[in-house]
């Protein structure tokens, strides 16, 4: 393989520059960040009119901008908000436009698509892409994909771990127009409104959306005016070409050799013994890296699967967050990489049969495998695994009146720790990588559904020991006021998602339980379900996780595993509670060597108990953290001694 | 007389305006004793004849900024604690992909209140308000007893649902008392009665710092003043430079957790008015800190919250205003890799930088200044502070590096540049804006001295220096009538059932309002608006305007209406058949006030004008250049200056580059372009 030698872009004269991006460096830098602008302003809006809690609360969309045919639909700008959607919309705007027939878009057309297998995610998530023309042709293509809070299917509101094919996911939407000549298409909006659950919903969020590209394009189309619709391309190809130069280099940064790494899903919704693997060889030469997935587990029976671009977005995530954190993501992230994606494997499934809807529960395996192989080529870039796994919970039913209601990711593990990296611990509560988006407020959620969320708060003892420690495990109660039906899908409690690196300790892996009322009434007891007593457990439900087989408390080492896939519907009386623990996060380095001043100060802070302190970090510490957390001290010779003894253990 | 002051990290500003004259004093802040600087400018502008003295101060920003804070508990609900770690959640764009990012106020970074003071009590509420599980008092008690032995000094509440029923906090609070004592309490029904826990709980957690940094402040405050003999109306200006008497800011005082940066704003917004300029960027460079803000087409871009920090809600009505780590204090330092780094750190005002012979032996901007020649050190802050260059000199010397003396200067000084340059443009960026159409107000004592060397790097229209650049933010305190603002908060659907209750809110704050001014009641004119929502959202469009008067089932109409227009102009979409929902409702009492005037200049005769002296500028180009001095008082209306110059005034400095010409406006202010 022979190295392309390029003049750095730094280094191009003002007409080289200006050869090749139709503008001068100025132009091309206030272009390329006005089209972030513009993306975030498309969202904002969105987000502050939308009306389903998955988009208002949750931030549940993207935006993004790709070029015009003539430079393959590359795309430069992505919004600030889910990864994992716009890595995938760059193949939904190529493949929708291109079946659909460029020729035949016109201004004031909005094309749509939901076709995981054509466009990546899953059903509900809607990409709606505008072609935005100027004097007559087109110049670039502005996408807002937002998930809808229903898109029919055998569960309302679509997240399961248990669907079996692609039937009983929801509709699929192949590229069609939903507007032309900016007014509605009725068929459009019937064919998802008679196939959909919660239309009241689902009209005002989509005539929002459409409002949002308007926006986009209006704004798009005054820069284009003033600019120049050349100097608006060569916009587009700096923006990749700027994270391009960047990955090249942080790429050529790595030492050549042959990288491998794996992870693990629990089980899919069929069969419990069943795992599913993802298995990645990575090679890297020169500037050059070739990912091969060759190994990966064929695709699951049920919906834990995801596609290749879901996949091909992880990989891009993986090498970014490793590599080179800061610059843009877009198309320029893949140019020297190569993927090798099984077809109809767990991480690239086909239709009918393979069935996508918690694409992430795969496609997060992908990025933590990725992080594995790659731990060794980093050194002390290396960063701690996240908590890996949204164990995502989706519940509905009536109201006293008889009016529906339904949950989304607002009971479940979706949010989580990070791992701990050479720069510092982790924090406790973020998105998972792949994602950035908000916490749906417990206010919110209770304003509007009978559910009383009693718990969000951090586990002690969970997160991954380091000398930077990982960020620790979230557990959330959530109590449901009437009798309910609820899917819930942890599937990634076998083997923690919250890998430590260089030396550091791996985060504990998570849990979840129901709490039938009938044994614990939070409304008799006037107080909360209680975090780890034996006999309150005993009379828990587990859902998943690895547990003890009498008392169902967390026992990661020597407990049964308990599948989530026994029961795909879970039916609840009024005020039982729903538990769920996240993994989680890895450390990072050797924690007997963290200062104890810091240790000390997690248990003050109630991050670490005095026994954890002991057991994973050799530190003593004494006192009363409850009562007098200002009053601890350390024994200075007894950890010594503790960690003279664990590090000669340790070898 | 009135009386403007504006405390900013390193300097304390004073204007007095009296017969239409402007009268200035700057003072160095005393970071200790704060109110002590403040009352010496006072007596100095002859504060004892003077009806009106409005304050405004970064005082409590600052403390929250270096966690210079004082230990407070938060209580909230039990398995809620860390509400105050989690934040919104939400991560800035460039740690879209960077897992090192950490919430700047997270357990893993700066919290404000530890973990370990932020205690679940048992207890909690539902969202109709209804009990689920009683306050238990033995376990609040138990808890702070925990408290006292820790020695808090104040305790923030936010229980959750407690914006509809504030029962629990209200017991919380008496329990706090008992055991804690008369210490500052405030509880998150009254403080900011908002759904979504996290604003209302930040808030609440600001208030109490402001209570206890702002609390004892005031009070001496006003003693000292009236000790000076001044018998008129003490004000604070909120964070939209909006103001509010100092007694009644008081009582929810995380509203003036940021008011200098927003007078700075208002008064370029006034003067820009005055010479026509209605899209300015304007940047004030203190010692501290660079605090950027925007006026589009005249006006000042409000916000109905304000982040200290990144995700740091309050909810207060704000100015828009960016704060960068650049000013003249900035230290020049050299990173492990052998960068020459230039702030975000600052020498502050003691011991200031080093050629302020207050023992500072780090360089700073002002160093970098002075040893290029732009500062005149006999001259600095109006003579009242003499500089020493060898000292500015020592500390170049002394930094860790192989760098020869004359790169160590010019690298400090165009990294300097560089950094607020960078520091406009994503301001620019970020409101989608071309810097091109802008022109860039340059303020705060460092302001004219850095921001021209900007202006190529910006590709501003033009700088514009206005008349006494060094207190500017000050003449923004008053440069404006006086609004007194309040507001209300309640989740109502609107529509005739409505009519009665928001009725009783407007009255009963407008009574309130008007209670302030005793015989000066006339003149008020109120001004009334709303933030609301469309049934079913969580986000409300604010500023929806409301009518004036008793709310009759016809004004409800058009409250209703009202919220359809803004929300078409601003969403694009009209949903007449989704209900209303009121969520905040706010007045503005409007007082005429005697508003500053600037004295305009006489004309010269348009010609470029010869300097008063030269100097040699050294360090800007491999070889000292020769440039021009000019004394400001001597410049004409219509003059030209060329640069390189330096033009000096009393508080202030401009520093053109070569290239550079300035011409003189009608009232004073230097117009840089290219020439």
């Amino acid at each position: 393989m022979t190295e392309q030698t390029e003049t750095a872009l730094k280094n191009l004269s003002d007409a080289e520059f200006e050869q090749r991006y139709a503008c001068d460096r100025y132009t091309a830098t206030v272009l390329s960040n006005r089209m972030r602008y513009i993306v975030e302003h498309m969202c904002t809006n969105l987000l502050h009119h939308a009306f389903s809690m998955i988009l208002r609360d949750w931030y549940d969309f993207a935006a993004t901008i790709s070029g015009p045919k003539s430079m393959n639909y590359t795309q430069s700008t992505v919004s600030n908000s889910l990864v994992l959607f716009s890595g995938a919309m760059e193949h939904a705007v190529r493949n929708a436009v291109e079946e659909f027939g460029v020729d035949k878009l016109r201004p004031g057309d909005v094309l749509m698509v939901n076709d995981p297998y054509r466009g990546g995610n899953h059903v509900n998530d809607i990409c709606f892409i505008r072609p935005v023309f100027h004097n007559g042709g087109i110049v670039t293509f502005v996408a807002l994909r937002a998930h809808q809070l229903d898109m029919g299917g055998i569960v309302p509101a679509g997240f399961s771990a248990t669907k079996k094919d692609v039937y009983e996911t929801g509709l699929v939407i192949p590229p069609m127009l939903i507007y032309r000549d900016d007014e509605p298409i009725a068929s459009s909006f019937h064919l998802i409104f008679d196939n959909a659950r919660y239309c009241a919903l689902l009209l005002p969020d989509m005539i929002t959306i459409y409002q949002n590209l308007l926006l986009g394009e209006r704004l798009m189309t005054e820069s284009i005016s003033r600019y120049g619709a050349e100097a608006w391309l060569g916009a587009i190809q700096y923006s990749c070409d700027v994270t391009a130069e960047s990955m090249h280099d942080a790429i050529s940064a790595l030492p050549d050799g042959v990288y491998e790494g794996d992870d693990l899903v629990d089980a899919d919704g069929i069969d419990q013994t069943r795992e599913y693997l993802v298995k990645v060889k990575i090679t890297k030469h020169g500037s050059n890296m070739e990912f091969d997935f060759s190994g990966t587990s064929m695709q699951a029976r049920t919906s834990i699967n995801c596609g290749m671009f879901d996949t091909k977005t992880a990989v891009g995530v993986a090498l970014k967050i490793l590599l080179d954190p800061k610059s843009a993501f877009n198309s320029g992230v893949y140019r020297n990489l190569d993927l090798m994606i099984p077809p109809s494997s767990f991480i690239g499934a086909s239709p009918p049969d393979g069935p996508l809807f918690l694409y992430w529960e795969a496609s997060m395996p992908v990025l933590l495998a990725v992080f594995r192989a790659l731990e060794p080529a980093v050194g002390l870039n290396a960063v701690g695994g996240d908590y890996g796994s949204l164990s995502i919970h989706n519940g509905h039913g009536v109201l006293p009146d008889g009016t529906p209601w339904v949950t989304v990711a607002q009971c479940g593990g979706e949010h989580g720790p990070w791992g701990a990296t050479r720069s510092g611990d982790a924090d406790s509560y973020e998105a998972f990588y792949l994602a950035n988006n908000l916490d749906p407020a417990t206010e919110a959620i209770e304003s509007e559904l009978p559910i009383v969320v009693l718990r969000k708060e951090y586990v002690p003892d969970s997160a991954g020991a380091g000398y930077n420690r990982g960020g620790a495990a979230v557990r959330r109660d959530s109590l449901f006021l009437h009798g309910a039906s609820h899917t819930s899908s942890p599937v990634h409690t076998k083997r923690s998602s919250g890998a430590g690196v260089n030396g550091g300790g791996t985060g504990k892996a998570g849990a979840v339980w129901l709490f039938p009322a009938e044994n614990y009434d939070v409304a008799k007891k006037k107080h909360l379900v209680p975090t780890d007593d034996a006999e309150v457990f005993r009379g828990s439900v587990p859902i998943s996780g690895l547990l003890d087989k009498d008392t169902n408390l967390q026992d990661p080492e020597n407990g049964k595993y308990f599948w989530f896939g026994s029961n795909p519907l879970w039916h609840t009386k009024p005020n039982d509670v729903f538990r769920y623990i996240t993994n989680g996060g890895g450390g990072w380095g050797n924690p007997l060597e963290r200062e104890t001043e810091r240790v000390m100060r997690d248990v003050r802070d109630e991050y670490v108990t005095i026994e954890g302190a002991a057991r994973d970090f050799g530190v003593v510490v004494q006192g009363d953290p409850f009562e007098d957390p200002e009053g601890l001290t350390i024994d200075e010779d007894a950890t010594r001694a503790m960690r003279a003894a664990m590090a000669a253990a340790a070898g | 007389m009135m009386i403007g002051v504006d405390v900013g990290g390193t300097f304390t500003d004073v204007v007095a305006i009296a017969n239409g004259e402007i009268r200035t004093v700057k003072v160095s802040t005393n970071v200790k004793d704060t109110h002590l600087a403040v009352l010496q400018g006072a007596e100095e502008a002859g504060v004892g004849g003077a009806t009106v003295f409005n304050h405004a101060s970064t005082h409590g920003l600052n403390a929250v900024i270096t966690r210079r804070l004082p230990k407070i508990a938060f209580l909230t609900t039990l398995g809620h604690r860390d509400i105050l770690d989690i934040g919104s959640n939400y991560r800035p764009l460039d740690a879209l992909t960077d897992a090192s990012w950490r919430r700047p106020f997270g357990d893993a970074m700066r919290p404000l209140v530890p973990r370990y003071l932020r205690r679940g009590i048992r207890e909690r509420l539902t969202a109709d308000g209804g009990v689920l599980i009683p306050l238990d008092e033995d376990d609040a008690r138990r808890q702070l007893a925990v408290l006292r032995r820790c020695d808090v000094q104040g305790v923030a509440i936010c229980l959750i649902n407690a914006y509809v029923n504030a029962h629990h906090e209200e017991r919380l609070r008496e329990l706090v008392r008992e055991v804690l004592g008369d210490i500052p309490v405030s509880i998150s029904s009254e403080t900011s009665p908002l759904a979504k826990e996290w604003a209302r709980a930040s808030t609440t957690t600001i208030d109490v710092f402001m209570k206890l940094i702002y609390g004892d402040y005031t009070k001496k405050l006003g003693d000292g003043l009236a000790d000076l003999g001044f018998s008129g109306t003490f004000n604070y200006a909120n964070c939209a430079a909006q103001l509010v008497r100092a007694d009644i800011a008081m009582e929810q005082p995380f509203e003036i957790v940021f008011a200098g940066p927003a007078a700075g704003t208002v008064a370029s917004a006034h003067f820009g008015k005055l010479i026509d300029r209605g899209d300015l960027l304007c940047v004030d460079v203190g010692g501290t800190s660079c605090d950027i803000s925007m006026v589009t087409a005249g006006q000042p871009y409000v916000n109905t919250t304000f982040l200290l920090e990144h995700d740091l809600i309050v909810n207060a009505l704000s100015n828009e205003v960016e704060s960068i780590g650049a000013g003249g204090g900035s230290l020049v330092t050299i990173s492990s890799a052998g960068e020459v780094l230039v702030g975000p750190g600052s020498a502050g005002a003691d011991p200031g930088p080093a050629c302020y012979g207050k023992g500072g032996t780090q360089p700073a901007s002002t160093d970098t200044l002075v040893l290029m020649g732009v500062i005149d050190p006999s001259t600095f802050a109006g003579g009242r502070m003499s500089l020493d260059p060898d000292l500015s000199r020592q500390a170049f010397e002394n930094l860790d590096t192989t760098l020869p003396f004359d790169q160590r200067v010019s690298y400090a000084f165009n990294i300097g540049i560089n950094n607020v340059a960078e520091g406009i443009t994503n301001i620019a960026i970020k409101h989608g804006i071309d810097a091109r159409d802008y022109s860039l107000v340059a303020f705060g004592a460092a302001g004219p001295m850095l921001l021209p060397a900007t202006m190529d790097l910006v590709h501003a229209r033009e700088v514009i220096v206005p008349p006494h650049p060094g207190l500017f933010s000050a003449l923004g305190l008053v440069s404006s009538d006086q609004v007194y603002g309040d507001s209300r908060s309640s989740y109502t659907m609107l529509g005739t059932e409505a009519v009665e209750s928001v009725n009783k809110v407007y009255r009963q704050m407008e009574d309130k309002l008007r209670e302030r001014f005793d015989d000066k009641a006339p003149d008020i004119e109120f001004v009334r608006s709303m933030d609301a929502r469309l049934a079913g959202q969580t986000w409300e469009t604010p500023f929806v305007a409301v009518p004036s008067g008793e709310i009759t089932p016809e004004k409800m109409d058009e409250m209703i209406a009202n919220f359809h227009d803004v929300y078409e102009s601003r969403a694009g979409n009209r949903f007449e058949a989704l209900p209303v929902q009121g969520v905040t409702y706010r007045v503005e009492a409007v007082v005429k006030a005697d508003k500053v005037e600037y004295p305009r200049l006489d004309r010269g005769d348009g010609q470029v004008i010869k300097p008063d002296s030269t100097f040699q500028l050294r360090y800007l180009q491999d070889k000292p250049i020769t440039a021009g001095r000019y004394q400001r008082e001597n410049l004409k209306a219509g003059d030209k200056v060329e640069g390189p110059a330096v033009i000096h005034e009393t508080l202030s400095t401009t520093f053109m580059l070569p290239g550079q010409i300035a011409e003189v406006g009608e009232y004073g202010e230097l117009r840089i372009t290219r020439a």
